[in-house]
């Protein structure tokens, strides 16, 4: 085995281009949702994180080649890595695909293919820089790679402070930082005397600073285009944090009352629109806060406010000014807001205080920054109405993918939470867009209706309001019946804004209203009193209420249910498929398809047959299935403790990469086949799943906790899983280095296109089987791992 | 009176010639060619291929899904649709899917101009509000059938180059205006009909308060991309209005309705 001893340059520089790399992933999570949807990231970024998997392939085939120099290679992919974060993104802005075009027109397909070749290049360099270090070996195998696991968590550590202190167009200066100052110990390496090249490229890397910063070119279907488009749109406010990008904006073409009653006869005053990574978010009317606007009454949203008398409110999800002006309009005694994203909240408090006019005085206001379970779990103030406005706002995702995003409020349990908040009075009260088929409409109150069954036994479907607008809904539900005054204001309300009322029924019967509208009371009176488990009638949609396991109140889609769709539709079928699940199954289709390429391709070309074998392929394989599918299932219930995706991401994935540094870089204590299998690989089948218990399981109770008792415990929950997770790889090299190191490079590329399959995989199943059982299967694998940890060196064959 | 699209294929009908020496003939002979080549040129040509995918196109996807009323399918396979869409996406022009227009604008499927035209039941000398021009193709349409189309765009780019292709192709009866479109066009109401080509998340009451008794708009309503239902609404001869969702659609959203 070759050892270079100058761990001073090579071990800092695999450490640095490591954290350049992560902190470029998070960036680009942040960078292409505001360029595009969040829909595209899981499928961009996974296709960019291919490039650590085709670097390990590439050396694997240029073996040869690179053994006659690693140092000055290692070197020069170090030093090209650096200016590749932002150079490259540059390009991609300038690849000319249309997103709208993709998925009817495959001749977009090679231009897109293009855009996202091009977003994996740094990702290949930095794969190379560690697989060269490692396969060569430049240094010890465990310390090499503590390294990089160790660079990786400090990457996630410092991207979170930099979304706040760096503005979006600049974030890609970080990993140029961080990747400068890895070249710094390259560019002497090995001899310790300076080369003129390297020196020259790392100096034409610093001239990127004078350059300006990047212009991102979003879609032009983004409302953030779009808007900026109107004549005379101007932006009032920009904050950026780890919750989003945050803009405010004012043109006078925004005219903005989702649902508004054809009965409002007035004027809707100018507007700002704010936007969170480029999709509206919210709004603003001006001088709202002296003088709440008339159109609020107008809003189906209004509905709660017209049955209690001087309401204390609780909304989740700031949209601009808007819920609260509503509030203070219909005379709530109390308005409390609960909204995570702090950047967000400053910008309306401060930044937007003059066009807004301020909070409507007399107004008792109070705006809670923290996760909405968190909030509920603490068990403080009871309100009359708890409000869950637009159902669609609610989501929140560990990848930005809405309709695959985790909905811990419309959850069983989250509602079950928010119906604990209510005095005896109070309502749950829910609106949002009504799909033709119905479907959010229809699942939320099979969901309210569950968890309010579990109480008493007066009639459920006395307990509950449907009112139906403009191609929108709003439903308010209690634990006792409404009172006739109650119904009757509620039918006064759907009188003066010409609404209908869907449930209780209300009208001239069914036979004379249109399809649609008899469809949908349909719907509601099977919901409110079929099957409560919702078991019959659910046709071609998945709409039983959804729980923390599986916390996808969006997932409608019933896989069975396409070709169903495109007999009955023809060729309108396309609206009924949310694009989230669309993108979700072209990330893994493609994952697997470039993953089978690049796994064959080298069995293909390989002259020395150096892939290792089947024990190989499938050890490493499972590894790196296995850890992804560990990893983000923890993520994911840590947007729940933790309250929101960027925490729960930089906690999962800076404390994975942490612990398991600390677990590689002592691995070769633990290396010996007994221990190993006895302790390792079982223990980490055994970890995982107590882990994970204990997070799910605890969560009444680790919610109600402070912030940084929460980051603790789920810390502490992953920490020995993550400790041993680390050895698994490092251990394995260790035996390949002993017999060979010629299927090190192969096996660094199986691992890292299974790592990103992974990542697909783990979405899937937490949308289709539940958080249990992927935890469950991640164990399995590492168990089927030990198995063949022993035959790992009879796969090997010999160095060309 | 309905707008005719002039013929681009051929040469303008005031060209005579009275036979004449040969050398003549033969000059005006290559004079008509010449003629004829720009013409085709300049057109695009609403040559064979293109009329041949239209017809298909109405034959296909539009009469195959329930849309039959002759008057909107004879404008349908005379609105040379691929003559309205950016050059680049000319071989896509009728196919069943939207198409990019700039200004994160699109051409709306040629079903669903179809279905919006045919529910408002145009007839000739009927006044229509198109709010949204786009490309111009559903004002093209409608202007087959109506009397008067009124047409606003709030992006000055796409009303620009909408007015120039109608003109173009000899649509007399559209009047398109750059503005916002969410207030209207007051100076023209009232108008028979009303049509919005872009979703919003409610309907405008300036559009409402346009709209005559007996009226009918068509509009799609709801949230973002993907999410929004085509309403229908009708105002009866005492000014009450009726509403109903006809179709699930997938429409650019246009922030500012």
């Amino acid at each position: 085995m070759v050892t270079d001893a100058r761990y001073g340059q090579v071990v800092p520089a695999v450490f640095l281009v490591s954290a350049a790399s992560l902190a470029n992933e998070i960036f680009l999570i942040r960078l292409l949702s505001l360029r595009f949807w969040p829909h595209f990231v899981p499928l961009i970024v996974s296709q960019a994180m291919l490039g650590f998997g085709a670097s390990g392939v590439a050396l694997h085939l240029l073996r040869p080649r690179i053994a006659k120099k690693p140092k000055p290679v290692f070197a020069w992919v170090v030093i090209l890595a650096a200016p590749s974060f932002e150079l490259v993104f540059r390009a991609s802005q300038h690849v000319p695909f249309d997103p709208f075009l993709l998925l009817w027109d495959p001749s977009s397909w090679p231009a897109f293919a293009l855009f996202f070749f091009l977003l994996a290049v740094p990702f290949f360099l930095a794969g190379a820089a560690v697989g060269i270090s490692l396969s060569f070996p430049l240094g010890r195998a465990g310390v090499l790679y503590a390294a990089s696991f160790g660079g990786t968590a400090a990457g996630a550590v410092l991207a979170l402070p930099a979304f706040r202190l760096v503005p979006t167009e600049l974030l890609l200066r970080v990993p140029l930082v961080l990747g400068l100052l890895a070249s710094a110990f390259v560019l002497s390496y090995p001899h310790r005397r300076f080369r003129a090249g390297r020196v020259l490229f790392a100096g034409l890397s610093v001239l990127l600073f004078l350059v300006p910063p990047v212009s991102l070119l979003l879609s032009p279907y983004k409302d953030l285009a779009i808007t900026r488009r109107l004549p005379a749109a101007h932006t009032l406010s920009v904050r950026a944090g780890m919750t989003g990008d945050f803009r405010a904006l004012y043109a006078p073409g925004i005219h903005y009352a989702p649902g508004l009653s054809f009965r409002f006869e007035g004027e809707i005053p100018p507007q700002a629109a704010l936007f969170a990574d480029g999709e509206l978010r919210g709004i603003v009317p001006r001088e709202g806060g002296k003088n709440p606007p008339a159109y609020l009454r107008y809003l189906p949203r209004a509905l709660p406010y017209r049955i209690l008398r001087r309401p204390a409110v609780v909304q989740f999800s700031l949209r601009g000014t808007e819920g609260i002006l509503m509030a203070a309009g219909n005379g709530a005694s109390l308005v409390t807001v609960v909204e995570p994203a702090v950047e967000y909240v400053r910008m309306i408090e401060h930044d937007l205080s003059a066009f807004s006019g301020g909070m409507p005085p007399g107004l008792r206001l109070e705006i809670r920054k923290e996760g909405g379970r968190n909030f509920l779990a603490r068990r403080g103030r009871k309100y009359d109405i708890v409000e869950l406005s637009d159902v669609s706002s609610l989501t929140f995702s560990s990848l930005g993918i809405h309709a695959t995003g985790e909905t811990y409020l419309l959850t069983r349990q989250g509602i079950r939470d928010a119906l604990a908040r209510l005095t005896d009075r109070g309502v749950l009260a829910v609106s949002g867009w009504l799909k033709s088929p119905p479907r959010e409409s229809v699942k939320i109150l099979r969901t309210f209706r569950a968890v309010i069954e579990e109480g008493k036994g007066s009639p459920v479907s006395a307990r509950f309001i449907v009112v139906r607008g403009w191609g929108s809904f709003v439903a308010v539900a209690r634990r006792d019946p409404f009172t006739p005054g109650e119904l009757a204001a509620a039918k006064r309300f759907c009188r003066d804004t010409g609404f209908a009322m869907v449930w209780p029924e209300a009208g001239p019967p069914t036979g004379s209203r249109n399809p649609e509208e008899a469809g949908f009371r349909e719907a509601v009176h099977s919901a409110l009193t079929g099957p409560p488990d919702g078991s019959s009638g659910e046709g071609l949609f998945d709409l039983r209420p959804v729980t923390d396991d599986s916390p996808y109140f969006h997932r409608f889609l019933r896989l069975r249910s396409i070709p169903a769709f495109r007999r009955l539709l023809g060729a309108q079928w396309f609206p009924f498929l949310e694009w989230g699940i669309v993108f979700l199954a072209l990330s893994l289709v493609v994952s697997v398809m470039l993953a089978a390429v690049f796994l064959l391709l080298p069995l293909v070309f390989s002259r020395s047959g150096g892939s290792g074998g089947p024990p190989v392929v499938i050890y490493f394989s499972a590894l790196g299935l296995a850890y992804m599918l560990i990893e983000l299932t923890f993520l994911k219930i840590g947007i729940l403790l933790l309250g929101a995706p960027i925490r729960a991401a930089a906690a999962a994935i800076g404390g994975f990469s942490l612990f398991s540094g600390i677990g590689s870089a002592v691995s070769g204590k633990w290396e010996s086949p007994a221990t190993m299998r006895r302790w390792v690989f079982s223990g980490i089948a055994f970890l995982a799943a107590a882990g994970f218990l204990l997070l799910f399981h605890g969560a009444p109770y680790l919610l109600a906790m402070e912030e940084g008792g929460r980051y603790l415990a789920f810390l502490a929950a992953l920490a020995p899983v993550a400790f041993l997770m680390g050895m698994p790889f490092p251990a394995a090299l260790s035996r390949m280095t002993v017999a060979n190191s010629a299927a090190i490079p192969y096996a660094w590329g199986v691992n890292g296109f299974f790592s990103v399959a992974g990542a697909s995989f783990a979405s899937v199943g937490s949308l289709w089987i539940g958080f249990h059982a992927t935890v469950v299967a991640g164990g399995i694998l590492y168990l089927l791992a030990g198995t063949l940890y022993l035959r790992l060196e009879s796969g090997t064959s010999s160095v060309p | 009176m309905s707008g005719r699209p002039a013929r681009c294929s051929g040469p303008p009908d005031d060209l005579r010639f009275e036979g004449k020496t040969m050398r003549s003939s033969r000059l005006v002979i290559a004079f008509l060619t010449v003629l004829l080549c720009v013409g085709a040129a300049r057109g695009g040509g609403d040559a064979a291929p293109y009329l041949e995918k239209r017809l298909a196109m109405v034959r296909d996807q539009i009469e195959s899904e329930g849309i039959s009323d002759p008057r909107v399918l004879g404008a349908m396979r005379e609105v040379p649709r691929h003559l309205l869409v950016p050059p680049e996406y000319r071989p896509m022009a009728y196919e069943p899917r939207p198409l990019p227009i700039g200004e994160g604008q699109t051409i709306s499927q040629p079903y669903v101009v179809a279905f919006m035209t045919e529910i408002l039941r145009l007839k000739p000398g009927d006044r229509l509000l198109e709010v949204g021009t786009g490309s111009g193709y559903q004002a093209a349409i409608a202007a087959k059938i109506a009397g008067e189309v009124f047409s606003v765009e709030i992006f000055p780019t796409l009303a620009d180059r909408a007015r120039r292709n109608l003109e173009f192709l000899g649509f007399r009866n559209v009047t398109v205006r750059q503005g916002d479109g969410y207030y209207g066009w007051e100076e023209k109401a009232p108008f028979d009909a009303i049509i919005v080509t872009c979703a919003g998340g409610h309907v405008p009451p300036p559009l409402l308060r346009q709209l005559r008794k007996g009226g009918r708009m068509i509009m799609p309503v709801g949230g973002p991309f993907l999410t929004q239902n085509l309403v229908f609404l009708e105002k009866d001869a005492d000014g009450a209005l009726s509403q109903r969702n006809v179709l699930p659609v997938a429409f650019v959203r246009l922030l500012g309705h």
